[in-house]
């Protein structure tokens, strides 16, 4: 049995891993007001490029036949992008995009599909080396605080890949935000591109985006004929179209990267819980022997008394 | 506005830019325009005596009803930028531009970053 010091020696042990865990706590609370900032404040951005996009469409009468918004007659080979965090001691938080990540990736081949894998987050590219499963690109580095050019990179190369037949489609999995403790892994589609999406808000998830629409289409309204474009609407819209994919992205990394915080705040809440039992329970268990020691000792005096 | 949420929000006489077809300048009353936006210097003239600089990424830039709208996808206020910065971050890029294949989309976003920085170099470098 664990001597009275062993036991006071473990509740120190405890006390200091429960001061780690509840400071990682501490940090990750504040990271995920600041994630959950930045996706505010991409919102009104994501809502204006969209209803940009449609005026511009408006006045170019039709959609540019743009290859990314052309699906490929066969889908043959269909990209993942896998995206979680580069660090762990996160609950579920990477586990949980692996799973169903693998999980989709035999569905597709129990289709007879091939997959490429795509990883955004150290911890999703290790993963998927060591079930020898690698990825073709990796992204990593900058999960905790994802940055637009960062969204860019991974944009242009998904676009590349589309645009060269390399893959027929493209599908991220993440988890997404939508409170510190329920993360939802999602499985979306971002190429090739829907026309739908662009016309009809595919960036905006909610009400919200309709009362600005109505502001811009009074806009609109008013000034519609005298709209004045530099380079032409068609242009503009080359560069608009994929911007969609950009934003798409973006938006991900930044609910990915709230996502992570809020279970890292979770996990070290519960592990700081959990210290504060074991705690407890440690130091029961050092009353205990103490009282243990002290009645043997007694018993000792009281046998050596009685012996004399 | 930018990705990360407004810069800036409010009146001016005049914004000066540089779309793809060159220098820009829109007073009041301007008619309704949609440009596209190069990496340039963003000037704010918000009176006769004040300017409000930025170093502007890409982006687009939306005139209508007095209202001057620009989405870019990043903004630096000019005495943030930091030369050394910047001359890292060219290198990097061209290290990156040497990797790629040409024609490649690494090799076009490569040559992307390049250009911007090396506007925001030119924009740094007048500035002291």
């Amino acid at each position: 049995m664990a001597s009275q010091k062993d036991t006071a020696n473990r509740i120190g042990s405890v006390k200091n891993i429960q001061k780690i865990t509840s400071a990682m706590q501490m940090v990750a609370a504040a990271r995920l007001r600041r994630a959950e900032q930045r996706i505010q404040a991409l919102r009104p951005y994501a809502d204006t490029i969209e209803t940009m996009t449609r005026t511009a469409a408006a006045a170019a009468g039709s959609i540019p036949d743009l290859p990314i918004l052309n699906p490929h007659e066969e889908v043959n080979n269909v990209g993942l992008l896998l995206m979680a965090g580069d660090r762990g001691l996160a609950g579920s938080f990477n586990t949980q995009i692996i799973r169903s990540g693998v999980a989709a990736r035999q569905e597709e081949i129990d289709e007879g599909r091939d997959v490429t894998l795509f990883a955004v987050g150290r911890r999703i590219d290790s993963s998927l080396n060591f079930r020898d499963m690698e990825p073709s690109r990796a992204f990593t580095g900058f999960t905790d605080r994802p940055e637009y050019h960062n969204a860019r990179e991974i944009a242009t190369e998904l676009i590349a890949q589309y645009i060269d037949g390399k893959v027929d489609q493209v599908d991220i999995v993440y988890n997404s935000y939508l409170s510190p403790l329920t993360q939802v892994v999602t499985r979306q589609r971002i190429l090739p591109l829907a026309e739908a999406q662009i016309l009809h808000g595919g960036l905006s998830d909610d009400d919200d985006a309709e009362s600005l629409d109505e502001q811009h289409e009074m806009v609109e309204g008013e000034t519609e004929p005298l709209w004045d474009y530099e380079p032409a609407p068609e242009e503009l819209l080359k560069r608009l179209i994929p911007d969609f994919v950009e934003i798409t992205i973006y938006r991900a990394l930044l609910e990915s990267a709230a996502s992570e915080m809020g279970a890292k705040m979770t996990a070290m809440r519960s592990a700081s819980d959990n210290a504060s039992e074991m705690i407890k329970n440690l130091t029961l268990e050092m009353n205990r022997q103490r009282q243990a020691a002290i009645t043997q000792e007694i018993l000792e005096v009281v046998g050596g008394a009685e012996g004399l | 506005m930018t990705p990360d949420g407004a810069a800036y929000s409010g009146e001016v006489e005049m914004v000066s830019t540089r779309t793809v077809d060159g220098s820009l300048g829109i007073k009041a009353n301007h008619e309704p325009l949609m440009a596209m936006l190069n990496p340039a210097e963003l000037r704010l003239h918000v009176d006769d005596s004040e300017v409000v600089s930025f170093a502007q990424g890409e982006g687009y830039l939306q005139m209508a009803n007095n209202q001057a709208l620009l989405l870019v996808e990043e903004a630096t206020p000019i005495a943030d930028l930091k030369l050394d910065d910047l001359n890292a971050k060219l290198e990097e890029a061209t290290t990156r531009l040497e990797a790629s294949e040409d024609g490649s989309a690494a090799h076009d976003l490569a040559e992307r970053d390049i250009h911007r920085i090396q506007r925001f170099i030119e924009i740094a470098e007048a500035q002291t």
